[in-house]
Protein backbone atom coordinates (compact mmCIF):
# COMPACT_ATOMS: atom_id res chain seq x y z
CA UNK A 1 0.00 0.00 0.00
CA UNK A 2 1.22 3.13 -0.64
CA UNK A 3 2.52 5.76 2.18
CA UNK A 4 0.86 8.48 2.32
CA UNK A 5 0.12 12.28 3.58
CA UNK A 6 -3.09 13.90 3.46
CA UNK A 7 -2.20 17.48 2.48
CA UNK A 8 -0.28 17.27 -1.06
CA UNK A 9 -2.05 17.14 -4.04
CA UNK A 10 -0.49 14.41 -5.84
CA UNK A 11 -0.45 12.40 -2.71
CA UNK A 12 -4.25 13.06 -2.50
CA UNK A 13 -4.69 11.38 -6.16
CA UNK A 14 -2.83 8.32 -4.80
CA UNK A 15 -5.32 7.85 -1.96
CA UNK A 16 -8.37 8.24 -4.42
CA UNK A 17 -6.78 5.32 -5.77
CA UNK A 18 -6.33 3.56 -2.92
CA UNK A 19 -9.51 4.38 -2.07
CA UNK A 20 -10.84 3.26 -5.34
CA UNK A 21 -8.81 0.39 -5.55
CA UNK A 22 -10.11 -0.44 -2.51
CA UNK A 23 -11.49 -4.34 -1.77
CA UNK A 24 -14.66 -4.11 -0.49
CA UNK A 25 -16.54 -7.27 0.84
CA UNK A 26 -20.69 -6.76 0.52
CA UNK A 27 -22.52 -9.53 2.61
CA UNK A 28 -26.09 -10.33 2.44
CA UNK A 29 -28.29 -13.27 2.73
CA UNK A 30 -30.28 -11.61 -0.31
CA UNK A 31 -29.39 -12.29 -3.69
CA UNK A 32 -31.27 -9.51 -4.57
CA UNK A 33 -29.81 -7.09 -2.09
CA UNK A 34 -25.93 -8.10 -2.95
CA UNK A 35 -26.24 -6.97 -7.00
CA UNK A 36 -28.35 -4.12 -5.94
CA UNK A 37 -25.22 -3.36 -3.76
CA UNK A 38 -22.93 -4.34 -5.92
CA UNK A 39 -24.41 -2.20 -8.43
CA UNK A 40 -24.23 0.96 -6.85
CA UNK A 41 -20.78 0.45 -5.58
CA UNK A 42 -19.28 -0.40 -9.39
CA UNK A 43 -21.70 3.05 -10.50
CA UNK A 44 -19.73 4.60 -7.93
CA UNK A 45 -16.21 3.59 -9.41
CA UNK A 46 -15.02 0.69 -7.27
CA UNK A 47 -13.42 -1.89 -8.52
CA UNK A 48 -12.90 -4.55 -6.48
CA UNK A 49 -15.93 -5.84 -4.74
CA UNK A 50 -16.86 -9.49 -3.74
CA UNK A 51 -19.16 -11.27 -2.08
CA UNK A 52 -20.50 -13.55 0.80
CA UNK A 53 -24.05 -14.61 1.06
CA UNK A 54 -24.06 -15.81 5.44
CA UNK A 55 -21.96 -14.96 8.34
CA UNK A 56 -19.69 -18.20 8.29
CA UNK A 57 -18.42 -17.42 4.70
CA UNK A 58 -18.25 -13.79 5.11
CA UNK A 59 -15.67 -14.30 8.42
CA UNK A 60 -13.93 -17.21 5.98
CA UNK A 61 -13.40 -14.28 3.30
CA UNK A 62 -12.16 -11.13 5.50
CA UNK A 63 -9.46 -13.71 6.95
CA UNK A 64 -8.66 -15.35 3.31
CA UNK A 65 -8.63 -11.96 1.03
CA UNK A 66 -8.56 -9.23 3.77
CA UNK A 67 -11.04 -6.05 2.15
CA UNK A 68 -10.31 -3.11 2.92
CA UNK A 69 -13.95 -2.33 3.94
CA UNK A 70 -17.03 -4.81 4.77
CA UNK A 71 -20.21 -3.79 3.94
CA UNK A 72 -22.83 -6.03 6.27
CA UNK A 73 -26.49 -7.12 6.45
CA UNK A 74 -26.97 -7.89 10.05
CA UNK A 75 -30.40 -10.15 9.73
CA UNK A 76 -28.90 -13.50 8.09
CA UNK A 77 -29.48 -17.15 9.23
CA UNK A 78 -27.30 -19.02 11.15
CA UNK A 79 -24.15 -16.21 11.79
CA UNK A 80 -25.92 -12.80 12.32
CA UNK A 81 -24.21 -9.44 11.50
CA UNK A 82 -23.40 -8.97 14.98
CA UNK A 83 -21.68 -12.27 15.85
CA UNK A 84 -19.96 -11.52 12.47
CA UNK A 85 -18.55 -8.14 14.21
CA UNK A 86 -18.18 -9.58 17.86
CA UNK A 87 -16.11 -11.82 16.13
CA UNK A 88 -13.98 -9.30 13.71
CA UNK A 89 -13.23 -7.26 16.58
CA UNK A 90 -12.17 -10.07 18.97
CA UNK A 91 -9.22 -11.07 16.39
CA UNK A 92 -6.35 -8.13 16.06
CA UNK A 93 -5.69 -8.57 12.76
CA UNK A 94 -9.26 -6.80 12.29
CA UNK A 95 -9.71 -4.36 14.93
CA UNK A 96 -9.47 -1.31 12.81
CA UNK A 97 -11.22 -3.42 9.78
CA UNK A 98 -14.37 -0.42 9.22
CA UNK A 99 -17.54 -2.37 9.03
CA UNK A 100 -20.45 -0.68 7.47
CA UNK A 101 -23.97 -2.43 8.43
CA UNK A 102 -26.98 -2.18 6.86
CA UNK A 103 -30.23 -2.38 8.49
CA UNK A 104 -33.97 -1.65 7.56
CA UNK A 105 -34.73 -1.23 11.31
CA UNK A 106 -32.84 1.38 13.01
CA UNK A 107 -34.58 2.19 17.06
CA UNK A 108 -32.11 3.47 18.99
CA UNK A 109 -31.76 0.33 21.31
CA UNK A 110 -30.49 -1.50 17.90
CA UNK A 111 -27.95 1.22 17.19
CA UNK A 112 -26.63 0.82 20.67
CA UNK A 113 -26.61 -2.84 20.22
CA UNK A 114 -24.88 -2.60 16.64
CA UNK A 115 -21.82 -0.23 17.95
CA UNK A 116 -21.49 -2.02 20.96
CA UNK A 117 -20.70 -5.27 18.65
CA UNK A 118 -18.16 -3.00 17.19
CA UNK A 119 -19.53 -1.97 13.57
CA UNK A 120 -17.93 1.30 12.59
CA UNK A 121 -20.96 2.57 10.91
CA UNK A 122 -24.67 2.29 9.77
CA UNK A 123 -25.80 2.83 6.51
CA UNK A 124 -30.34 2.10 6.20
CA UNK A 125 -32.28 0.18 3.74
CA UNK A 126 -33.22 0.58 1.66
CA UNK A 127 -30.34 1.36 0.24
CA UNK A 128 -29.80 5.18 -0.75
CA UNK A 129 -26.94 5.07 -3.30
CA UNK A 130 -25.65 8.62 -2.85
CA UNK A 131 -24.99 7.83 0.97
CA UNK A 132 -23.88 4.58 0.52
CA UNK A 133 -20.89 5.96 -1.82
CA UNK A 134 -20.84 8.85 0.87
CA UNK A 135 -20.09 6.40 3.70
CA UNK A 136 -17.97 4.19 2.22
CA UNK A 137 -15.77 6.46 0.62
CA UNK A 138 -15.43 8.15 4.15
CA UNK A 139 -14.26 5.02 5.83
CA UNK A 140 -11.82 4.29 3.06
CA UNK A 141 -10.38 7.72 3.13
CA UNK A 142 -9.58 6.85 6.73
CA UNK A 143 -8.44 3.86 6.94
CA UNK A 144 -6.06 4.62 4.20
CA UNK A 145 -5.18 8.10 5.83
CA UNK A 146 -4.51 5.94 9.17
CA UNK A 147 -2.78 3.46 7.57
CA UNK A 148 -0.33 5.85 6.09
CA UNK A 149 -0.22 7.52 8.77
CA UNK A 150 1.08 4.50 11.25
CA UNK A 151 2.93 3.23 8.17
CA UNK A 152 4.99 7.26 8.52
CA UNK A 153 5.31 6.94 12.32
CA UNK A 154 6.67 3.44 12.01
CA UNK A 155 8.92 4.70 9.20
CA UNK A 156 10.13 7.43 11.51
CA UNK A 157 10.53 5.49 14.68
CA UNK A 158 13.04 2.78 12.68
CA UNK A 159 14.97 6.05 11.55
CA UNK A 160 15.08 7.51 15.20
CA UNK A 161 16.64 4.46 16.59
CA UNK A 162 19.17 4.06 13.80
CA UNK A 163 19.91 7.38 14.87
CA UNK A 164 19.92 6.66 18.23
CA UNK A 165 22.26 3.93 17.65
CA UNK A 166 24.59 6.37 15.80
CA UNK A 167 24.62 8.83 18.89
CA UNK A 168 25.26 6.21 21.14
CA UNK A 169 28.75 5.39 19.26
CA UNK A 170 30.00 8.90 19.92
CA UNK A 171 30.40 8.16 23.42
CA UNK A 172 33.47 6.03 24.69
CA UNK A 173 33.47 2.72 24.25
CA UNK A 174 33.88 -0.28 26.60
CA UNK A 175 37.37 -1.18 25.48
CA UNK A 176 38.77 2.56 25.92
CA UNK A 177 37.01 3.16 28.99
CA UNK A 178 38.75 -0.41 30.19
CA UNK A 179 41.95 0.51 28.78
CA UNK A 180 41.68 4.09 31.31
CA UNK A 181 40.78 2.25 34.36
CA UNK A 182 43.77 -0.28 34.02
CA UNK A 183 46.35 2.80 33.32
CA UNK A 184 44.68 5.16 35.56
CA UNK A 185 43.90 2.49 38.24
CA UNK A 186 41.12 4.62 38.84
CA UNK A 187 36.85 3.06 37.76
CA UNK A 188 35.34 5.36 35.25
CA UNK A 189 31.69 5.08 36.31
CA UNK A 190 29.27 7.09 33.61
CA UNK A 191 25.61 6.88 32.65
CA UNK A 192 23.69 8.71 29.72
CA UNK A 193 20.55 9.05 28.67
CA UNK A 194 18.44 11.09 26.31
CA UNK A 195 15.31 12.77 27.16
CA UNK A 196 13.96 12.11 23.63
CA UNK A 197 15.29 9.08 21.38
CA UNK A 198 17.92 11.07 20.60
CA UNK A 199 20.11 13.42 22.92
CA UNK A 200 22.00 16.87 23.52
CA UNK A 201 24.55 15.68 25.98
CA UNK A 202 28.13 14.46 25.18
CA UNK A 203 30.66 12.97 27.18
CA UNK A 204 34.24 11.24 26.54
CA UNK A 205 37.17 10.44 27.62
CA UNK A 206 40.74 10.20 26.19
CA UNK A 207 44.20 8.65 27.31
CA UNK A 208 47.01 11.00 27.19
CA UNK A 209 50.80 11.49 27.05
CA UNK A 210 52.46 11.27 30.67
CA UNK A 211 49.89 9.16 32.92
CA UNK A 212 47.59 11.85 31.95
CA UNK A 213 43.71 11.40 30.65
CA UNK A 214 41.36 13.82 29.28
CA UNK A 215 37.58 13.75 30.47
CA UNK A 216 34.75 15.92 28.86
CA UNK A 217 30.74 16.48 29.93
CA UNK A 218 28.92 18.86 27.48
CA UNK A 219 25.40 19.38 27.40
CA UNK A 220 23.93 21.09 23.90
CA UNK A 221 21.17 23.82 24.71
CA UNK A 222 17.61 22.28 23.99
CA UNK A 223 16.98 18.74 23.47
CA UNK A 224 15.34 16.66 20.75
CA UNK A 225 16.71 16.38 16.93
CA UNK A 226 18.43 19.43 16.50
CA UNK A 227 20.66 19.12 19.66
CA UNK A 228 21.60 15.31 18.58
CA UNK A 229 22.50 16.58 15.70
CA UNK A 230 25.09 19.59 17.24
CA UNK A 231 26.88 16.64 19.15
CA UNK A 232 27.78 14.74 16.07
CA UNK A 233 28.89 18.42 14.90
CA UNK A 234 30.72 18.88 18.02
CA UNK A 235 32.35 15.27 17.82
CA UNK A 236 33.47 15.91 14.78
CA UNK A 237 35.12 19.10 15.24
CA UNK A 238 36.73 17.60 18.63
CA UNK A 239 38.41 15.51 16.64
CA UNK A 240 40.52 18.42 14.57
CA UNK A 241 41.94 19.44 17.71
CA UNK A 242 43.64 16.33 19.36
CA UNK A 243 46.72 18.08 19.47
CA UNK A 244 45.13 20.80 21.97
CA UNK A 245 44.21 17.85 24.22
CA UNK A 246 46.27 18.12 27.16
CA UNK A 247 45.92 22.30 27.58
CA UNK A 248 41.96 22.74 28.15
CA UNK A 249 41.48 26.01 28.18
CA UNK A 250 43.43 25.74 24.34
CA UNK A 251 40.85 23.01 23.58
CA UNK A 252 38.28 25.06 24.20
CA UNK A 253 38.87 28.06 22.90
CA UNK A 254 39.70 26.23 19.46
CA UNK A 255 37.02 24.08 19.55
CA UNK A 256 34.32 27.51 20.16
CA UNK A 257 36.36 29.41 17.15
CA UNK A 258 35.31 26.66 14.59
CA UNK A 259 31.91 26.53 16.32
CA UNK A 260 30.36 29.77 16.72
CA UNK A 261 30.07 30.35 12.95
CA UNK A 262 27.84 26.59 12.32
CA UNK A 263 26.45 27.20 15.47
CA UNK A 264 22.85 29.04 14.54
CA UNK A 265 22.16 31.83 17.11
CA UNK A 266 20.46 30.39 20.53
CA UNK A 267 22.21 27.43 20.31
CA UNK A 268 25.67 26.69 22.26
CA UNK A 269 27.20 23.97 24.35
CA UNK A 270 27.78 24.13 27.85
CA UNK A 271 31.18 22.32 28.87
CA UNK A 272 33.84 21.04 30.76
CA UNK A 273 37.03 19.95 29.92
CA UNK A 274 39.80 18.51 32.90
CA UNK A 275 43.42 16.74 32.30
CA UNK A 276 43.85 14.46 34.98
CA UNK A 277 47.27 13.21 35.67
CA UNK A 278 46.35 9.94 37.39
CA UNK A 279 49.70 9.52 39.22
CA UNK A 280 50.11 12.59 40.83
CA UNK A 281 46.05 13.57 41.02
CA UNK A 282 47.06 16.81 39.33
CA UNK A 283 44.55 18.64 37.58
CA UNK A 284 44.37 21.25 34.85
CA UNK A 285 40.55 22.13 34.10
CA UNK A 286 38.42 24.99 31.94
CA UNK A 287 35.34 25.63 31.77
CA UNK A 288 32.51 26.03 29.82
CA UNK A 289 28.98 27.00 31.59
CA UNK A 290 28.55 23.31 32.85
CA UNK A 291 27.59 22.66 36.38
CA UNK A 292 30.28 22.59 38.48
CA UNK A 293 31.15 19.49 39.28
CA UNK A 294 32.35 17.88 42.71
CA UNK A 295 35.40 16.26 44.31
CA UNK A 296 33.86 14.41 46.55
CA UNK A 297 35.28 12.53 49.90
CA UNK A 298 34.62 11.62 53.08
CA UNK A 299 35.14 14.85 54.01
CA UNK A 300 32.49 16.39 52.08
CA UNK A 301 32.33 17.84 48.73
CA UNK A 302 34.20 20.76 47.46
CA UNK A 303 33.26 22.31 43.51
CA UNK A 304 35.10 23.06 40.85
CA UNK A 305 35.10 26.39 39.06
CA UNK A 306 33.42 25.54 35.36
CA UNK A 307 32.42 29.08 34.66
CA UNK A 308 32.92 30.74 31.06
CA UNK A 309 30.92 31.34 28.49
CA UNK A 310 29.58 28.17 26.39
CA UNK A 311 31.21 27.40 23.17
CA UNK A 312 29.58 28.57 20.61
CA UNK A 313 28.23 31.87 20.97
CA UNK A 314 31.37 34.47 21.01
CA UNK A 315 34.87 34.83 19.44
CA UNK A 316 36.27 36.39 22.86
CA UNK A 317 35.26 33.43 25.23
CA UNK A 318 38.68 33.48 27.00
CA UNK A 319 38.70 30.07 28.53
CA UNK A 320 40.97 29.96 31.53
CA UNK A 321 42.65 26.96 32.92
CA UNK A 322 42.47 25.88 36.71
CA UNK A 323 44.22 24.14 38.93
CA UNK A 324 43.53 21.85 41.78
CA UNK A 325 44.60 18.42 42.94
CA UNK A 326 42.56 15.14 43.17
CA UNK A 327 43.43 13.27 46.17
CA UNK A 328 43.71 9.89 46.30
CA UNK A 329 40.67 9.33 48.58
CA UNK A 330 38.44 11.44 46.37
CA UNK A 331 36.47 11.25 43.35
CA UNK A 332 35.34 13.31 40.68
CA UNK A 333 31.99 13.39 39.53
CA UNK A 334 30.66 15.49 36.47
CA UNK A 335 26.81 15.91 35.50
CA UNK A 336 24.29 17.67 33.07
CA UNK A 337 22.00 19.95 34.77
CA UNK A 338 18.83 17.91 34.59
CA UNK A 339 20.10 16.49 37.41
CA UNK A 340 19.65 20.34 39.56
CA UNK A 341 16.93 21.34 37.41
CA UNK A 342 14.05 18.41 37.28
CA UNK A 343 11.34 19.11 39.24
CA UNK A 344 11.01 17.64 42.47
CA UNK A 345 7.67 15.81 43.38
CA UNK A 346 6.45 18.70 44.98
CA UNK A 347 7.44 20.60 42.15
CA UNK A 348 10.52 22.64 43.30
CA UNK A 349 14.07 22.11 41.96
CA UNK A 350 16.65 20.19 43.44
CA UNK A 351 19.22 22.74 42.77
CA UNK A 352 23.20 22.53 43.48
CA UNK A 353 22.86 22.45 47.19
CA UNK A 354 20.47 19.64 47.08
CA UNK A 355 22.49 17.78 45.34
CA UNK A 356 25.63 18.47 47.46
CA UNK A 357 23.42 17.10 50.31
CA UNK A 358 22.55 13.67 48.34
CA UNK A 359 25.78 13.25 47.38
CA UNK A 360 26.70 13.75 51.30
CA UNK A 361 24.16 11.30 52.12
CA UNK A 362 24.58 8.74 49.70
CA UNK A 363 29.12 9.04 50.63
CA UNK A 364 28.40 7.62 54.08
CA UNK A 365 30.03 4.25 54.87
CA UNK A 366 28.97 3.11 51.66
CA UNK A 367 31.46 1.70 48.36
CA UNK A 368 31.68 4.87 46.52
CA UNK A 369 32.04 3.49 43.15
CA UNK A 370 28.52 2.98 42.72
CA UNK A 371 28.39 6.47 43.90
CA UNK A 372 26.50 7.62 40.41
CA UNK A 373 24.32 4.71 40.34
CA UNK A 374 22.62 5.17 43.58
CA UNK A 375 22.46 8.92 43.25
CA UNK A 376 20.24 8.27 39.94
CA UNK A 377 18.30 5.41 41.53
CA UNK A 378 17.30 8.52 44.19
CA UNK A 379 16.86 10.94 41.31
CA UNK A 380 14.53 8.53 39.22
CA UNK A 381 12.57 7.79 42.46
CA UNK A 382 11.71 11.42 43.03
CA UNK A 383 10.64 12.13 39.45
CA UNK A 384 7.14 12.13 39.18
CA UNK A 385 6.86 10.91 35.24
CA UNK A 386 8.85 8.07 33.48
CA UNK A 387 10.32 10.96 30.92
CA UNK A 388 12.84 13.09 31.47
CA UNK A 389 12.63 17.26 30.98
CA UNK A 390 15.82 16.90 29.31
CA UNK A 391 19.23 14.70 28.69
CA UNK A 392 20.95 13.31 31.40
CA UNK A 393 24.89 12.54 31.79
CA UNK A 394 27.00 11.62 35.02
CA UNK A 395 30.32 10.94 35.01
CA UNK A 396 32.76 9.63 37.30
CA UNK A 397 36.17 8.43 38.67
CA UNK A 398 36.65 7.41 41.56
CA UNK A 399 40.18 5.58 42.79
CA UNK A 400 39.75 2.14 43.22
CA UNK A 401 41.32 1.10 46.30
CA UNK A 402 41.50 -2.47 45.27
CA UNK A 403 43.67 -1.11 42.42
CA UNK A 404 45.83 1.44 44.67
CA UNK A 405 48.74 -0.47 47.16
CA UNK B 1 5.98 31.29 31.05
CA UNK B 2 4.10 34.66 31.16
CA UNK B 3 5.19 38.26 30.38
CA UNK B 4 4.20 42.09 30.65
CA UNK B 5 5.28 44.83 28.66
CA UNK B 6 5.14 48.33 29.35
CA UNK B 7 6.04 50.50 26.89
CA UNK B 8 7.59 53.88 28.00
CA UNK B 9 8.04 55.91 25.31
CA UNK B 10 10.26 53.65 23.99
CA UNK B 11 12.18 52.09 27.25
CA UNK B 12 9.99 48.73 27.07
CA UNK B 13 10.15 46.54 30.31
CA UNK B 14 9.12 43.52 30.30
CA UNK B 15 8.38 41.52 33.22
CA UNK B 16 8.53 37.65 33.17
CA UNK B 17 7.26 35.30 35.67
CA UNK B 18 7.32 31.26 35.67
CA UNK B 19 10.28 29.12 34.32
CA UNK B 20 11.52 29.94 31.73
CA UNK B 21 12.73 26.83 29.67
CA UNK B 22 12.94 24.70 26.35
CA UNK B 23 8.71 24.63 26.24
CA UNK B 24 8.43 27.80 26.10
CA UNK B 25 9.76 28.49 22.57
CA UNK B 26 7.18 29.53 21.06
CA UNK B 27 5.85 32.08 23.39
CA UNK B 28 9.47 33.66 23.92
CA UNK B 29 9.32 33.66 19.80
CA UNK B 30 6.05 35.55 20.11
CA UNK B 31 6.99 38.22 22.69
CA UNK B 32 10.25 39.29 20.24
CA UNK B 33 7.79 39.68 17.69
CA UNK B 34 5.78 41.92 19.95
CA UNK B 35 8.49 44.01 20.95
CA UNK B 36 10.01 44.15 17.33
CA UNK B 37 6.56 46.11 16.74
CA UNK B 38 7.59 48.56 19.54
CA UNK B 39 9.81 51.36 18.10
CA UNK B 40 12.33 50.27 20.91
CA UNK B 41 15.08 52.83 22.45
CA UNK B 42 15.96 50.15 25.10
CA UNK B 43 14.40 47.33 26.90
CA UNK B 44 15.08 45.96 30.07
CA UNK B 45 14.09 42.12 31.15
CA UNK B 46 12.68 42.39 34.24
CA UNK B 47 13.63 38.32 35.58
CA UNK B 48 12.78 38.82 39.08
CA UNK B 49 9.51 36.92 39.03
CA UNK B 50 11.35 33.66 37.76
CA UNK B 51 12.78 31.24 39.30
CA UNK B 52 14.13 28.78 36.82
CA UNK B 53 15.62 28.96 33.32
CA UNK B 54 17.46 25.91 31.38
CA UNK B 55 20.13 26.50 28.98
CA UNK B 56 17.71 26.63 26.53
CA UNK B 57 15.88 29.64 27.88
CA UNK B 58 19.02 30.87 27.90
CA UNK B 59 19.28 30.36 23.80
CA UNK B 60 16.49 32.76 23.72
CA UNK B 61 18.11 35.71 25.14
CA UNK B 62 21.26 35.52 23.18
CA UNK B 63 18.51 35.74 20.22
CA UNK B 64 16.27 38.64 21.92
CA UNK B 65 20.01 40.05 22.40
CA UNK B 66 20.65 39.57 18.10
CA UNK B 67 16.98 41.23 17.25
CA UNK B 68 18.32 44.19 20.01
CA UNK B 69 21.54 44.37 18.26
CA UNK B 70 20.17 44.08 14.42
CA UNK B 71 16.91 46.98 15.64
CA UNK B 72 19.34 48.79 17.17
CA UNK B 73 17.85 49.24 20.70
CA UNK B 74 19.47 48.06 23.90
CA UNK B 75 19.32 44.84 26.00
CA UNK B 76 19.22 45.25 29.77
CA UNK B 77 18.87 42.64 32.07
CA UNK B 78 17.45 42.66 35.86
CA UNK B 79 16.60 41.11 38.67
CA UNK B 80 17.91 37.52 38.62
CA UNK B 81 17.97 36.11 41.56
CA UNK B 82 18.67 32.25 42.87
CA UNK B 83 19.20 29.64 40.25
CA UNK B 84 18.45 32.45 37.16
CA UNK B 85 21.64 34.82 38.75
CA UNK B 86 24.10 31.18 39.04
CA UNK B 87 22.91 30.46 35.54
CA UNK B 88 24.03 33.82 34.32
CA UNK B 89 26.83 33.75 36.45
CA UNK B 90 27.90 30.50 35.18
CA UNK B 91 27.93 30.81 31.75
CA UNK B 92 29.09 34.59 31.91
CA UNK B 93 25.86 35.27 30.42
CA UNK B 94 25.29 38.18 32.41
CA UNK B 95 28.12 40.02 31.44
CA UNK B 96 27.25 39.64 27.63
CA UNK B 97 23.28 40.10 28.04
CA UNK B 98 23.75 43.98 30.02
CA UNK B 99 27.00 44.39 27.09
Amino acid sequence: MTVLSPQSPVENQELMQSVYGARILVVDDMALMRQMIGMCLTRGGYKNIFYASDGDEALRMVKEDEPDIVVLDLNMPRVSGYEVCRTLRADRRFEGLPILVQSASETPEERVEVFAAGATDFVSKPINQPELLARVRMHLENRFMIHSLSEFRKAMQSELVMARDMQQSLLPEADTISAIEHASEMKVESYYRASFELGGDLWGCWPLEGDQLGLFVLDISGHGVSAALNTFRIHATMARFHKSRTDPARFLTELNKALVPNFPMGQFATMFYVVLNHKTGHMVYAGAGAPKPMVISERGVRLLDSTGMPVGISLTPDYINLEDTLKPDESLFCYSDVLIEAPQPDGSMLGEDGLIDWVIEQEKDQDRRDLVSRLLRRFFEAQPSASLPDDLTAVALHPDKDCLT
Amino acid sequence: MDYQINDRGGDAHVKFTGDITFSENVNFRQLLKDIAELNLKSCEFDLSGVDMVDSAGLGMFLIAREQATTAGWKLSVSGAKGHVASMLKLTKLSDLLDG
